[in-house]
C-alpha cells in the first residue's frame, strides 16, 4: 500500500485565479493555514501555522499554469513536516478546463514512498535540512 | 494467514463467529464435525491472528479479531480528511471572486 492520498476537484475560476489562491499567502490563509510564509522558488522556505501547530518545510517546484485548455499544467510542490514527524510531499496541479474553469489535483505522500522513488533516505527533522539540497541539485 | 482460510470448514467457522462470538461446543452443534475437529480449526485460525480467545467460564469463546487499523491507513484517513476540509475552504475562497482582476 502506498502512503498517499489524492483528491481532484473542478473550480469555477480560471487557472490564474486558482494559482493565486494556492500561492498568495493572504489567500492561502483563507483555506490552508492561519499563517503562511512561502518563498516561491525551488528550495525556498515554507512555514505554516494552524492554531497552535506549526509546520515547516521547503518548496520543490513552482510552475505557473498556462491559460488555455491543453496548455501546460501548473504545479506547486512543497514539503512540510510537523515537529519531528517525517516530512510529506504536497503536490498541487492546476489545469485549465474547456469551460474556462480549472481542474485542481492534490496529492500528499509520505516520505518513505517518495524517497524510495528517488533513492535518498530522509526522515524526521533531518528532512527539512536535506530537502533544499535535494531540489537545488 | 491465507493458509488458515484455505479450508472450507475454517471459512464457515469464521463466518459463524463473525455473526456471533461462539465457543467450540456451540460451533460443533452447528456443524457436522466433532468438537475436537472444531477446536483444531479454531486454533489454526487463532494462530493466524484471525480469531481472539476470551475465557467464558470453563470454555473459551472465540471472536473475530478487529481489523488492525494500520499506521498507513490511519495516516491516509487523517490526511485525506484534512484535505477535504481544506479544499472545501479553497472552493469558497475561489468562488468569492477573482483576487487579481476584481
Amino acid at each position: 500500500m502506498t502512503d498517499r492520498i489524492a483528491r481532484e476537484l473542478s473550480l469555477p475560476a480560471p487557472p490564474a485565479d486558482v494559482w493565486d489562491a494556492v500561492t498568495d499567502p493572504d489567500l492561502l490563509q483563507q483555506w490552508l493555514a492561519d499563517e503562511v510564509i512561502l518563498d516561491l522558488r525551488p528550495g525556498g522556505d515554507a512555514w505554516f501555522r494552524v492554531g497552535e501547530d506549526t509546520r515547516s518545510g521547503w518548496v520543490e517546484e513552482v510552475s505557473p499554469p498556462g491559460g488555455e485548455p491543453g496548455s501546460v499544467e501548473g504545479r506547486l510542490v512543497f514539503w512540510w513536516a510537523e515537529g519531528d514527524e517525517p516530512a510529506s510531499r504536497v503536490e498541487l496541479a492546476i489545469a485549465p478546463l474547456e469551460d474556462g474553469g480549472t481542474r485542481l489535483r492534490v496529492s500528499e505522500a509520505r516520505p518513505l514512498d517518495v524517497l524510495d522513488l528517488v533513492g535518498i533516505p530522509l526522515s524526521g527533522a533531518g528532512g527539512s535540512r536535506l530537502g533544499p539540497a535535494l531540489v537545488a541539485a | 494467514m491465507f493458509g488458515a482460510l484455505a479450508d472450507a470448514t475454517r471459512r464457515r467457522l469464521l463466518t459463524e463467529i463473525s455473526a456471533q462470538p461462539s465457543t467450540a461446543t456451540e460451533l460443533a452443534g452447528e456443524l457436522p464435525i466433532s468438537r475436537q475437529a472444531v477446536v483444531k480449526h479454531l486454533s489454526a485460525l487463532a494462530d493466524a491472528g484471525l480469531l481472539e480467545r476470551e475465557r467464558a467460564g470453563r470454555e473459551v469463546r472465540y471472536h473475530v479479531t478487529p481489523a488492525p487499523l494500520s499506521d498507513a491507513v490511519s495516516w491516509m484517513a487523517d490526511v485525506g480528511s484534512q484535505w477535504d476540509d481544506r479544499l472545501a475552504a479553497l472552493s469558497r475562497t475561489v468562488s468569492r471572486g477573482r483576487p487579481r482582476s476584481a
